[in-house]
């Protein structure tokens, strides 16, 4: 890789290339036919420079420098790399031949360029082949065409046309020559068989940016004359400043301005230091808003008070009251819990923004560059086309970076000095405002007759919308967002979510599908609604669902007298085939079945979610009450593999997300007032509790699916059920460490 | 006050107690060292000074006058990249990569106190250097390779 520079001194090239290539394109690979305005687009830019820029992902150089704009947000995921791994495919160029550039926001991707739902490699996997395949056939027909032989009888081998007779030409010496040749209609893509770089293990395009501290993200970016602004918000969401007292601040070396704005107070200065020195002084008088004596303890009871209630029905299969009531089974009845969590991304929310009147430029490390961009055209009122976005590198992403909160900010503070200004927010900011992962719980009920067969199960769970509760966009989309956008934006983020009904599926995904054939089940919602922003979090209604269904599948297996893993193959059958072979698999790797070393408790868990399939087996240890994971064993299926490397890092990174969530994590509320604010009081897993991890991935032809998310659901339930065979205590709260503290507290009291 | 960063002395104006951290990004431009905690909690701000890890974020510059501090930014030699940095890129270590300045810096103050760590030497130089993405199989498999390159290059 020649390099992957989304840095300042890249935006010039970048600009370039998009102004040129700007225009009336369509995404992707819909340009053919003469009306095209591509085709007229593509032949000026040739005229102007000689480049070769047959779409909106492409532009060969007349110096050889090719260049491919990412329309998606690298923010850990490898998107950079497996996106430029199927273009170097079909361009049939070496991977490093790319240089590899952010889009920010393009009309020309679409108007929803949202990074998330594991979604990169599975809808950009025939696109943006296709446009690869449709720019080396220009570049063949050139060739042919020069040369005055069949374009079928030339081969291409990194970026040279080759003919039998000798002859060969470069991309580059081609570019002006196929900016005239007609845009194919059905460009040939190469079967599975041809790949040579899809499906190998390269190294990640960004890896020698991101270990020699060149990589720039949001925080890194530098625009000359631009102030500085500490954003201090009101500790309980929602609340307001009512006054501050900045008169010493306001002394201090480099400060520049401190006022009270919508979302709370900015401390504005020359320097980092100066603003956040500055903003230790600030006294500021809170107003508390709707989350007022809002407890989170309270949330729980009221849940599970609603958990005996009726919900929704979301699944009916069968009659389930009648199989509870019947004379011959057993009733086993199990509630568990999910609490708040934060996003806690290394990297602390951050934006820059330049409003100059009749423009305003953003760089920001987004996962929606076109959200915080119609969010910066409410705000200035400016046409979108002076609203430019740059996509920045983001020090992780996990949903937190899909709001457009701290965006908004780098604009309103802007706009109200004139000048580029970078807002920023430090960890305990970062931590108390958040997008949260909902609290949620599940209450089950199952029947289990005399042969250990599920004659039903009945499932509830009970939680706080993120896309359907009535005031999801008076937190995603603050107050200052017109209702007619509000509603314009929930009804297309509700068509991205695929529903017609008013339940939210993150709420019930990875639950209201439950894969096993029991003779009767029902699952059933209810929403309840909160004050608290809730957000995308890293597998969304997955991350407690994936824990609460396996944890009580596992609790059947008990139930039934059988071994979890055979309980669970009998129960797949042959109507789950994909849930099967890595639930068979992550047991073949870890012996399942084979006993495990003295202290050690085994569990397993499967779980389907982002169209791809997951099964782990997790060893623990308890030591002196301490949970003690030794190993996960991770069987993964997400069909065709990019990047098996990538993906395997995936896995390995999912895992301890999960289980940093599992063992560790939780947000809590008293009186309105997150509990937690810095990495001592919301821990992640460290290097010394990270345990060994063996990932397989499942050969297959499929479709790709995810693979950034579907990782994480199966690594809690594989945990508490270890965790049970450990020591025979059932934990169905998260995070374990204090649920099991608690636990063997009351059982050594009992004793 | 004077100091020298990467070998070379630099002139700063700044009070006493303002973290090493906001010196090398605000006042010198040097950003491959990253603010997270400012707390000393997570390891992303590490650099060396005089040859140990430091967590900059609550270095006071104050402190740090007459020492030598040493960034990501110094590590490699010219082109030739440090055999720490090669490990990282090697096992392709960083997923988003905010953190892993930090992780460098601290495996190489490791390496340069233990040429061959075990693996409990390996969890008590590393536990306190947090990453999100949870890339700590990677970053133990780049600091033995490290390791292994060093012995059989005899440099670092």
């Amino acid at each position: 890789m020649k390099k992957n520079d989304t840095s300042q001194t890249s935006r010039r090239e970048f600009l370039k290339v998009s102004a040129l290539a700007s225009g009336a394109l369509v995404v992707g690979v819909s340009f053919t036919g003469c009306a095209n305005p591509q085709a007229k687009l593509m032949e000026s830019v040739a005229e102007e420079r000689g480049a070769f820029a047959p779409n909106a992902y492409l532009t060969i150089e007349p110096n050889g420098e090719i260049i491919y704009t990412l329309d998606k947000a690298e923010m850990g995921q490898g998107v950079m790399t497996s996106h430029a791994m199927m273009v170097a495919e079909e361009l049939e160029v070496d991977l490093e031949r790319l240089t590899v550039l952010h889009a920010g926001a393009d009309p020309r991707f679409g108007a929803m360029q949202v990074t998330g739902g594991s979604n990169s490699v599975r809808t950009s996997f025939i696109p943006l082949r296709t446009a690869a395949a449709t720019a080396r056939e220009m570049l063949v027909a050139a060739a042919a065409a020069r040369w005055g032989v069949a374009a079928s009888s030339c081969t291409v081998e990194n970026g040279v046309v080759l003919h039998p007779t000798g002859k060969k030409a470069t991309y580059a010496e081609l570019a002006m020559d196929a900016a005239r040749q007609p845009i194919p209609k059905e460009p040939r893509l190469k079967k599975p068989s041809e790949f040579k770089i899809i499906g190998k293990p390269k190294g990640r395009v960004d890896a020698t940016q991101k270990s020699t501290g060149t990589a720039v993200f949001g925080m890194d970016v530098e625009i000359p004359g631009m102030l500085r602004a500490w954003i201090l918000h009101p500790p309980s969401p929602g609340g307001r400043a009512v006054s501050i007292d900045a008169e010493e601040a306001r002394a201090m070396a480099g400060v520049v301005d401190i006022f009270v704005f919508e979302r709370g107070v900015a401390v504005v200065a020359e320097k980092t230091w100066q603003a956040r020195r500055a903003a230790g002084v600030v006294e500021i008088e809170w107003e508390a808003g709707k989350l007022a004596g809002f407890d989170s303890e309270a949330l729980r009871l009221a849940m599970e008070a609603r958990s005996f209630e009726p919900g929704s029905a979301v699944r009916v299969e069968g009659d389930v009251s009648a199989a509870l009531a019947r004379e011959d089974v057993t009733v086993i009845e199990a509630t568990y819990e999910a609490p708040f969590l934060a996003h806690a991304t290394m990297e602390p929310q951050n934006c820059v923004a330049w409003y100059k009147g009749d423009e305003i430029e953003l760089w920001a490390p987004t996962q929606s560059s076109t959200i915080i961009q119609s969010v910066a055209q409410q705000l200035t009122k400016l046409p979108k086309e002076r609203v430019i976005v740059h996509t920045t590198l983001m020090g992780g992403g996990f949903g937190r970076r899909a709001s457009h909160d701290f965006p908004a900010e780098a604009v309103m503070i802007s706009m109200k000095l004139k000048k580029p200004v970078q807002i920023i927010w430090s960890r305990e900011e970062d931590m108390r405002t958040d997008y949260f992962r909902p609290q949620a719980l599940a209450h089950f009920e199952a029947a289990i007759d005399e042969d250990g067969k599920v004659a039903g199960v009945s499932a509830h769970v009970i939680t706080q919308s993120i896309i359907g509760q009535s005031d999801w966009f008076g937190t995603v989309f603050p107050h200052w967002i017109p209702d007619v956008t509000r509603t314009m934006l929930s009804r297309t983020a509700l068509g991205l979510f695929n529903t017609g009904t008013v339940t939210d599926p993150t709420s019930t995904e990875g639950l209201s599908e439950m894969p096993y054939a029991f003779e009767t089940t029902r699952v059933e919602y209810s929403q309840l609604n909160v004050p608290v922003p809730v957000g995308f979090w890293r597998s969304v209604g997955h991350s407690f669902n994936g824990f609460f269904a396996e944890g009580f599948v596992d609790e059947l297996a008990n139930a039934a007298e059988k071994d979890p893993f055979e309980f669970r193959k009998e129960l797949l059958g042959s109507t789950h085939p994909r849930e099967l072979a890595v639930l068979e698999e992550a047991a073949r790797r870890a012996n399942w079945g084979t006993p495990t070393p003295e202290g050690v408790g085994r569990g397993i868990a499967v779980h389907h979610s982002f169209a791809s399939y997951c099964a782990q087996v997790v060893d623990v240890r308890i030591v002196d009450g301490k949970i003690e994971v030794e190993r996960v064993v991770c069987a993964f299926d997400c069909g065709m593999v990019i990047n098996p490397d990538i993906v395997k890092a995936q896995m390995e990174g999912a895992i301890n997300f999960g289980l940093s969530a599992a063992l560790l994590q939780e947000i809590t509320f008293v009186d309105g007032l997150p509990q937690q604010s810095n990495f001592d009081d919301f821990p992640l897993l460290r290097m010394n509790e990270a345990p060994e991890i063996e990932v397989y991935i499942i050969e297959s032809s499929a479709a790709p699916t995810g693979a950034g998310e579907p990782g994480l659901p199966p690594v809690a339930p594989a945990l508490a059920n270890a965790i049970h065979d450990a020591v025979g205590v059932r934990l169905r709260r998260m995070p374990m460490q204090a649920a099991l503290t608690e636990a063997l507290a009351d059982r050594g009291g009992a004793q | 006050m004077k100091i020298n960063v990467n070998g070379e002395e630099r002139e700063v104006d700044v009070p006493e107690d303002v973290p090493v951290l906001w010196v090398l990004r605000d006042e010198l431009g040097l950003k491959g060292t990253k603010f997270s905690c400012g707390k000393a909690l997570c390891g992303a701000c590490t650099v060396h000074v005089d040859g140990k890890a430091r967590r900059s974020c609550v270095l006071p510059a104050g402190a740090v006058a007459g020492k030598r501090i040493d960034t990501i930014e110094g590590l490699a030699d010219g082109d030739r990249l440090h055999v720490v940095q090669r490990a990282w890129i090697e096992h392709n270590v960083a997923q988003c990569g905010y953190c892993q300045s930090g992780q460098i810096m601290s495996a190489v103050a490791l390496l340069e106190a233990t040429p061959d760590p075990t693996d409990d030497q390996i969890d008590s130089a590393m536990s306190a250097n947090l990453c999100r993405c949870g890339t700590y199989p990677r970053i133990r498999a780049a600091i033995k390779r490290a390791a292994a390159l060093m012995a059989a290059e005899g440099d670092k």
